[in-house]
C-alpha cells in the first residue's frame, strides 16, 4: 500500500499514525489534518530507523548533500509540495535500491533505510566524474526497503523500462533516478564539432545498464 | 518510417527505423538502441541558401540530425508538445517552438510583415513543409487551437503565437495613442490579426 496519494500533480498526500511515520524535507508540508507534530530530523543520527550511520552523516556535509529533514508523526493527514514542481510517487518494493539526488527528494517512509553514497566507489574515477558533470554532486541519496517515496521533477518523469539486453542512455540534466539493478556509467562522445561549439548538445550522457527503471524528467533544468 | 507519438504532454516519444528526423539542439532526454546525435549544420540543415537566409534575417535556427535505429525521447523546459500532421501544406511556426520536424519536412525563412518591431521576434518567421509529423512546443500548458474564417478574423497576442496553418493573411495590429506616451498603455499596443481560413496555435503564458 502506497503511502503517499496524489492531489493532482503537484501535490501529494501522506497518512500518519504511529509506527508510520514520514520523513520529508523541511519546509516542504503545505498543510495538515488531525493531530500531527513535525520535528527535525539530524539524518546520520542512526536513532529509530531514520536511517544512515556516522558515515552517511559525514558524507552529507562533506558533499554539501545537507538538504534537512523533518518527520511527521501522530495521527492525521499532511499534504506535501515543493516550489511548485511536479512530484513522482515511487513504490519501492524491497528488491532495489532507490538512488535519487537529496534535492529531489521530497518526502518518503520513514521505515526506509537512507544512506548517502560516494560516486566514486562505484565507478572510480569515472563515478566521480559523472557527479561532477552531471552536476548532481559527487553524492547520492539510496533508499532501501519497502515503502513509498515523492521525488520533485520539472515537468513531470517518464519512467524507462532498463533491461541487461537493451542498455539506454540519459542526458544528465534530464536524469531524475534509478531503481533495481542499474549500473550508471558517464560515456562521452565529444568531437571537434563541440570544441567549436557546433555539437549537438548531446556529447556527454549517462549509460544506463542492467535491469530496473530509470526515471527522466521533461527538462535539462535542475531542482 | 519513424513512429512519433507523445509519452505524456510533455514528453515526445520517437522510434527510428534507420531514417533520419532533426530536432531541437540538446532536446535529446533519452535513448535505447543505436542512435546518432549531429549537429545538422549552419541554418538547421536545409541547405546553404536556408542557411545565408537565416543568417541575414537573424531567425536562426539550432537543429540536430538524429540517426539510427532506436527509440528516442525529446522535451525541453517542461514545455507541453502539439504534433502537427502536415499533408503537403505549410505552417508557419516560430523557430525557438520547434521540437521535431520529421524526415519528409523542409524548413525555410518567409517574411512575416511587420509585426517583429515589438514582438522581438523578427520580422521573418520560418516555414514547414513536407509531408509528415511536426511537434511544436507551447510554453506555460497545453496549447490552443484558434479556428479563422473569413467572416471572423482572429486577433493575438504576439507573445503567445506559437504556428499557424491554412490560407491566412497575417497583418500587424497597433494601437498607440498619446495614453502610451504617458505610461498609462493597456499592455495591448501591438497585436497580429489573422484573415481567411485556418487554425492559429497559441499558448497559454507569454515569451518575455
Amino acid at each position: 500500500m502506497s503511502s503517499f496519494e496524489k492531489v493532482n500533480s503537484k501535490v501529494v498526500t501522506a497518512q500518519v499514525a504511529p509506527g508510520q511515520e514520514i520523513l520529508a524535507r523541511r519546509g516542504a508540508m503545505l498543510a495538515y489534518e488531525g493531530r500531527v507534530g513535525f520535528a527535525p530530523v539530524h539524518v546520520g543520527q542512526g536513532a529509530g530507523g531514520y536511517g544512515g550511520s556516522l558515515g552517511g552523516m559525514l558524507g552529507r556535509a562533506m558533499a554539501g548533500e545537507n538538504v534537512a529533514m523533518m518527520v511527521a508523526q501522530g495521527e492525521g493527514k499532511v499534504y506535501y509540495g515543493h516550489g511548485g514542481m511536479h512530484l513522482t510517487v515511487i513504490e519501492l518494493d524491497g528488491s532495489g535500491v532507490l538512488s535519487v539526488e537529496a534535492d529531489r527528494l521530497v518526502a518518503h517512509s520513514a521505515n526506509l533505510q537512507s544512506s548517502v553514497v560516494f560516486l566514486g566507489s562505484q565507478g572510480g574515477i569515472r563515478g566521480a566524474v559523472r557527479g561532477a558533470v552531471s552536476g548532481q554532486g559527487l553524492f547520492t541519496t539510496q533508499l532501501a526497503g519497502v515503502g513509498s517515496v515523492a521525488v520533485l521533477s520539472h515537468g513531470g518523469t517518464i519512467a524507462l523500462p532498463v533491461r541487461p539486453e537493451r542498455p539506454t542512455s540519459v542526458d544528465p540534466q534530464a536524469y531524475v533516478a534509478h531503481y533495481g539493478q542499474i549500473q550508471v556509467d558517464i560515456s562521452a562522445s565529444v568531437g571537434w564539432r563541440d570544441a567549436v561549439g557546433k555539437g549537438s548538445g548531446e556529447a556527454i550522457q549517462l549509460k544506463v545498464t542492467g535491469s530496473g527503471t530509470v526515471y527522466v524528467q521533461a527538462s535539462e533544468q535542475k531542482v | 518510417m519513424t513512429q512519433i507519438r507523445l509519452s505524456g504532454p510533455r514528453v515526445l516519444e520517437a522510434t527510428l527505423t534507420g531514417d533520419t528526423v532533426r530536432a531541437a539542439t540538446g532536446a535529446m532526454i533519452a535513448y535505447d538502441g543505436d542512435v546518432k546525435f549531429k549537429n545538422a549544420g549552419m541554418g538547421g540543415g536545409d541547405g546553404l541558401k536556408a542557411a545565408i537566409k537565416r543568417r541575414a534575417t537573424g531567425e536562426s535556427m539550432s537543429m540536430m540530425e538524429c540517426t539510427g535505429k532506436g527509440t528516442v525521447w525529446f522535451a525541453k523546459d517542461a514545455m507541453e508538445v502539439l504534433l502537427i500532421q502536415l499533408q503537403g501544406d505549410m505552417i508557419r511556426a516560430e523557430s525557438d517552438h520547434l521540437l521535431l520536424l520529421d524526415a519528409g519536412l523542409k524548413t525555410d525563412v518567409s517574411f512575416a510583415g511587420l509585426r517583429g518591431m515589438s514582438s522581438g521576434q523578427g520580422l521573418f518567421t520560418s516555414t514547414v513543409t513536407g509531408q509528415g509529423t511536426v511537434a511544436l512546443l507551447s510554453l506555460g500548458g497545453p496549447p490552443i487551437a484558434l479556428e479563422v474564417s473569413p467572416q471572423f478574423p482572429l486577433v493575438v497576442d504576439p507573445d503567445a503565437f506559437i504556428a499557424s496553418r491554412g490560407q491566412l493573411n497575417q497583418s500587424f495590429v497597433t494601437d498607440v495613442s498619446w495614453r502610451n506616451l504617458i505610461g498609462e498603455s493597456s499592455g495591448e499596443a501591438f497585436s497580429l490579426r489573422f484573415e481567411g481560413s485556418g487554425v492559429v496555435y497559441i499558448q497559454p503564458e507569454e515569451r518575455v
